[in-house]
């Protein structure tokens, strides 16, 4: 309890800057119970964060498209994968 | 941490842990098995961040031949497939480290600060680190298909001005969507450097795709 509320204190006097940081770990990584409450209740007040996650969010989304788009692409060429088994051999012998 | 931190904090690029040989496969058997396997996500990854076949061809092939040459011990921690592309994100990024060394002068890099176009603002923060301004909302992901590949393309375009390192960081964890522990073992980074990363990153591609946005709505107009 103690940890929570110094997390949640922490996060909610700390600058936007620092905010931003935290955003991005969210993505990557569990925040403690008491900043992820912290930047929670942070947002409510603060345009600039909220507009901030909203683009990150939109950032995950977009990536997401470009996977999509990225996975339709054609596979290894066969030419190419026939140079490929070719080096793997050279290389196997040569070692 | 303060942003300054983040930003101070090391982000080697170590060479990635090598992989243990699967019991009585040949580390010739095993690349032969890898270009079968994998072959085809190591050259959509190479194509989509080179963009150029012969280039893409080159990383593949590279990649394979660290690989068979770092075949051997490690802990596990990632999938096969994760490991070779962690071996190609360290091949691009050379890759474009010998690029953009040859190319002069130097296109202008993304300043990881500059995120408004208004004119008036300066950076994201104020001296104390307060917002300076806030950004417009961005257009609508859903709104069609064209719009969708139109912000993807220029997401594309945004993640290619990313210095060699964020790229193919971003590549993995953002696009690819690999979690990031393995992330962090495929491209021998610590949790730390993963996050300052990413967060340099995420903050660079806003302010790329904040002036993309910003121009198609110049030219609406």
């Amino acid at each position: 309890m103690i940890g929570f509320v110094r997390d949640m204190v922490r996060v909610l006097t700390m600058p936007c800057r620092e905010h931003v940081v935290l955003f991005s770990r969210q993505l990557d990584a569990r925040l403690s119970r008491g900043e992820a409450f912290g930047l929670r209740v942070h947002i409510v007040y603060c345009g600039g964060c909220r507009r901030y996650r909203e683009h990150l969010r939109h950032l995950q989304s977009l990536g997401q498209a470009l996977a999509q788009q990225a996975e339709i692409e054609p596979g290894l060429p066969v030419d190419v994968r026939e140079r490929l088994n070719a080096v793997v051999a050279r290389a196997g012998k040569n070692n | 941490m303060t942003d300054a931190q983040v930003r101070s904090s090391p982000t080697p690029d170590a060479e990635p842990a090598p992989v243990p040989l699967r019991a009585g496969e040949s580390r010739d058997a095993a690349a032969r098995r890898w270009v079968t396997e994998h072959g085809d996500a190591l050259w959509k990854f190479a194509l989509a961040r080179t963009r150029s076949k012969e280039a893409a061809e080159e990383m593949v092939q590279e990649t394979v031949l660290a690989a068979m040459q770092g075949y051997g011990t490690f802990a596990g921690g990632s999938s096969e497939r994760t490991w070779l592309l962690g071996i190609m994100a360290h091949k691009i990024a050379d890759h474009f480290r010998r690029v953009r060394r040859a190319k002069v002068p130097r296109g202008p890099a993304i300043s990881p600060d500059a995120t408004c176009i208004c004119g008036t603002c300066r950076g994201m923060f104020t001296e104390k680190g307060m917002w300076a301004c806030i950004a417009g909302r961005w257009p609508d992901l859903a709104a069609s298909d064209a719009e969708k590949r139109e912000q993807a393309e220029a997401l594309r375009a945004c993640i290619d001005a990313l210095p060699p390192g964020q790229s193919e960081a971003v590549w993995l964890r953002d696009i690819l969507g690999i979690p990031p522990g393995e992330v962090c073992k495929a491209m021998g980074l610590t949790d730390t450097n993963l996050w300052s990363r990413m967060h340099r990153a995420r903050v660079a591609m806003r302010s790329c795709l904040e002036t993309k946005f910003g121009l198609r709505k110049e030219t609406v107009r």
